[in-house]
């Protein structure tokens, strides 16, 4: 173990699987010679070569495209997109090849990439810079959709991503890159995909989250637990595959769910878990399922209502106050 | 001279508070330079001056509310004299749209990786949370008159055989959550029901007329012409009355009164009616009309012949009230007594055959009733109960029933609550 950054972990899982495998390799823009707009491939170019560390021009369509050729003939790319954002461009490649092939060639043939960069609010990029996409990743079958919440996770779910046979939509959350935890020095760690984890126990209500809304959760738990409020945080880790499972039995002991999800509330992630939860331990709960998330608009640059935009710890301690029926 | 008023800074705002000032009156201010701080209900700002000049009257003192579009201070250019104090609420509305004034967020403190977002956060506006039913003193049943109640306390009302309809909801619009069923005391609230067997829910008595669907007119027609005026049929059960005889022989030990058998059993058909008004009616040509009163009447034999004294609201009455009532009115028959009011307007009829020791029979119905209770006579049987032979007294009972309006299923349904009057005979005198 020693203590990293969840940006340093993310590109410690890609150099370590680099060094295993050598067909992995990187593209993007701005991560060769300038090391990236977040610094996450820092020293790769100088250590792999341009040949696997592959500045690209800024035409995220060819380089989705690109990358599911290669992946189709044998080679394991990975994408660094600058911003989540960027990868719209790239939709029809990522959902209507990547996620295709397989099944078009009755099985011949995978598309193991990853396509990753950071996603979300909080740093005043406005509306069309701050967006979160897991759910609209997770709707397609064929694409696994991975949200590491800890640096352990990133590093951990990164290897499994790159090693893996699929398509992996790998959603970095720009606001934990500078967040520090222990990570296994181990270079054959990885956290297997479709399996949650209890972040936290307790026995009042259960709050399943992901990614940088999970750290928000406990934040708000620690605080609820001065109050003598007991959360059980679930920590989903991947959205596709989704593990439920760890929430289920939370609900049956805690009898009240929220779900805190930053996207915007139609449609989104807490909607489909949700909803899963009510169909699966309906008779446990206590009351309806609360969702935290973003408000329905398009993100404020103004940085007063950016907050107001956003979901804090106040939301999901009031959520938690609801769904236990106790007022204030 | 420009003035430095109370801006609007959100479409809730109505008025914000002077926190401090940064110059006092007299002082030189610059343009862009920070004149005061104020404080609205979502964030603190610095207020800046619009022009170069000197700080003139003060209208506020720190600490104070002024409404929004209220001058909280003028700045005076060169020569310019300050104007007599205004007070800071007088100021016209209308300055309430004026041009937002620049200010700076004084609380933006922002910590991008977690949480630590401070009281930036309004948790009032703007958010709607439409999942939120009132919590004010809502009735606690919900729409159509259905209770709220979670999941979890309907399960656990289940399991703990409590009745959700007397526990009182705590939650938001009356719904009825886990910890009232946990805190739920049946004491405290109406008995429970009989958890025995269930007996189907007694209904509103009232006379009324209801019209005949084609179906039933069908049913009838076709059933008139193949047996007659009234078709006929028959369903026939078999009752413990062991219970019964026993309570019978109680009663009459304790009252010190002789109640026969037949007491009992017109008052569980009058109770068993309750819940089956539909047999307690008479057919008609238009329409079949629901009888609002139960009235039995009894089958008496009198020399001159067969005639039916009839028990008024006999299920309100007691078993020894209507015991008393046979009696009298069987002795008037016998005597030739009866006067009309007597025996006319029975709704259902009983004859019991059982003194004769007839096992079983059927009667013909008493029109314009559609239904008559034929009773045997009770006799101990060897009946089998928990894969024992065990000896009990039996008694058989047929029902005629008018198939224009009473049909198999309904006879049936009739015969099975009968038999929890009857097998369960303390249900005659709750």
């Amino acid at each position: 173990m020693s203590e990293k950054s969840y940006r340093d972990a993310i590109r410690d899982a890609m150099m370590e699987e680099m060094d295993r495998d050598a067909n992995v390799l990187i593209m993007g823009e701005d991560i060769g010679v300038y090391e990236g707009t977040f610094r996450i491939t820092a020293g790769m170019l100088k250590k792999y070569g341009p040949k696997r560390v592959i500045d690209t021009p800024i035409a995220e369509a060819g380089m989705a495209g690109t990358a599911v050729g290669m992946a189709m003939l044998g080679l394991r790319p990975i994408v660094e997109m600058m911003t989540m954002n960027f990868a719209i461009v790239a939709a029809d490649q990522i959902l209507n090849h990547a996620a295709k092939v397989r099944y078009f060639s009755g099985g011949q043939v995978d598309v193991p990439m990853v396509i990753r960069g950071p996603q979300g609010a909080g740093v005043q990029l406005s509306a069309q810079h701050s967006q979160t996409f897991e759910s609209f990743y997770a709707h397609f079958p064929g694409i696994k959709v991975v949200a590491p919440a800890t640096p352990a996770d990133a590093k951990g779910l990164l290897k499994t991503s790159i090693r893996g046979r699929d398509p992996v939509i790998f959603l970095e959350s720009a606001a934990l890159y500078g967040m520090k935890g222990e990570v296994p020095d181990d270079a054959d760690f990885t956290v297997p995909f479709g399996v949650s984890r209890i972040a936290r126990e307790g026995s009042d209500v259960t709050i399943v989250s992901y990614s940088r809304m999970l750290q928000m959760s406990l934040i708000a738990a620690e605080k609820l637990a001065e109050e003598g409020i007991e959360c059980e945080v679930i920590d989903l880790r991947t959205l596709r595959p989704l593990d439920l499972d760890p929430a289920y039995e939370s609900v049956a002991k805690t009898h009240r769910c929220v779900v805190v999800q930053e996207q915007w509330k139609p449609f989104g992630a807490a909607a489909e878990i949700a909803a899963s939860i009510t169909e699966n331990v309906f008779d446990e709960l206590d009351a309806p399922v609360a969702r935290v998330t973003g408000e329905d608009v398009p993100m404020p640059y103004a940085r007063n209502l950016e907050l107001l935009a956003t979901p804090h710890e106040q939301h999901v301690i009031a959520a938690v106050k609801k769904v236990m029926y106790a007022n204030g | 001279m420009a003035e430095i008023i109370m801006p609007k800074m959100g479409d809730a705002m109505t008025e914000g508070k002077v926190v401090r000032w940064y110059k006092k009156a007299g002082d030189a201010v610059k343009k862009g330079e920070p004149v005061l701080e104020i404080e609205t209900d979502k964030v603190n700002l610095d207020l800046e001056a619009e022009q170069d000049g000197t700080l003139g009257d003060v209208a506020a003192e720190a600490g104070k509310m002024v409404e929004v579009g209220g001058v909280l201070a003028t700045i005076l250019g060169a020569g310019e004299k300050a104007q007599p104090k205004k007070e800071a609420a007088a100021a016209a509305p209308a300055a309430a749209e004026a041009p937002a004034r620049r200010a700076i967020d004084k609380k933006d403190s922002i910590k991008h990786s977690t949480g630590e977002y401070g009281e930036a956060i309004d948790m009032k506006a703007p958010r709607v949370d439409r999942t939120s039913a009132p919590s004010s003193a809502a009735p606690a049943s919900g729409d159509n008159g259905r209770r709220r109640s979670s999941p979890l306390a309907r399960k656990m009302a289940r399991e703990l055989g409590v009745s959700i309809e007397q526990v009182q909801g705590s939650g938001p619009g009356g719904r009825i959550v886990a910890n009232d069923i946990k805190n739920f005391k049946p004491s405290a609230a109406a008995p429970q029901k009989a958890k025995a067997s269930s007996l189907p829910p007694v209904q509103k008595l009232e006379t009324k007329e209801i019209p005949l669907t084609a179906m039933r007119r069908t049913i009838a027609k076709r059933l008139a012409e193949s047996t007659g005026p009234i078709p006929h049929f028959y369903l026939t059960a078999e009752y413990d009355v062991t219970n019964l005889l026993s309570l019978r022989e109680q009663i009459n030990e304790i009252a010190g009164i002789k109640t026969s058998v037949n007491d009992f059993i017109v008052r569980a058909a009058a109770l068993a009616l309750r819940h089956h008004p539909n047999v307690n009616a008479s057919w008609g040509d238009e329409a079949i009309t629901q009888h609002g009163e139960i009235h039995i009447g009894i089958a008496v034999s009198t020399p001159e012949g067969l005639i039916t004294p009839v028990v008024r609201n006999a299920d309100q009455k007691s078993v020894t009230d209507i015991s008393n009532e046979v009696r009298t009115l069987a002795d008037k028959a016998k005597n030739r007594k009866l006067t009309p009011n007597d025996y006319q307007g029975s709704t259902f009829t009983i004859s019991n055959l059982g003194a004769w020791g007839i096992e079983e029979f059927t009667a013909i119905i008493n029109p314009p009733n559609v239904a008559i209770l034929a009773i045997g006579a009770a006799s101990a049987q060897p009946v089998v109960i928990d894969r024992q032979v065990v000896i009990r007294d039996r008694m058989k009972v047929t029902m005629s029933c008018d198939h224009r309006v009473v049909d198999g299923a309904l006879g049936a349904e009739y015969l099975r609550t009968l038999r929890s009057y009857i097998e369960q005979p303390v249900r005659l005198i709750l």
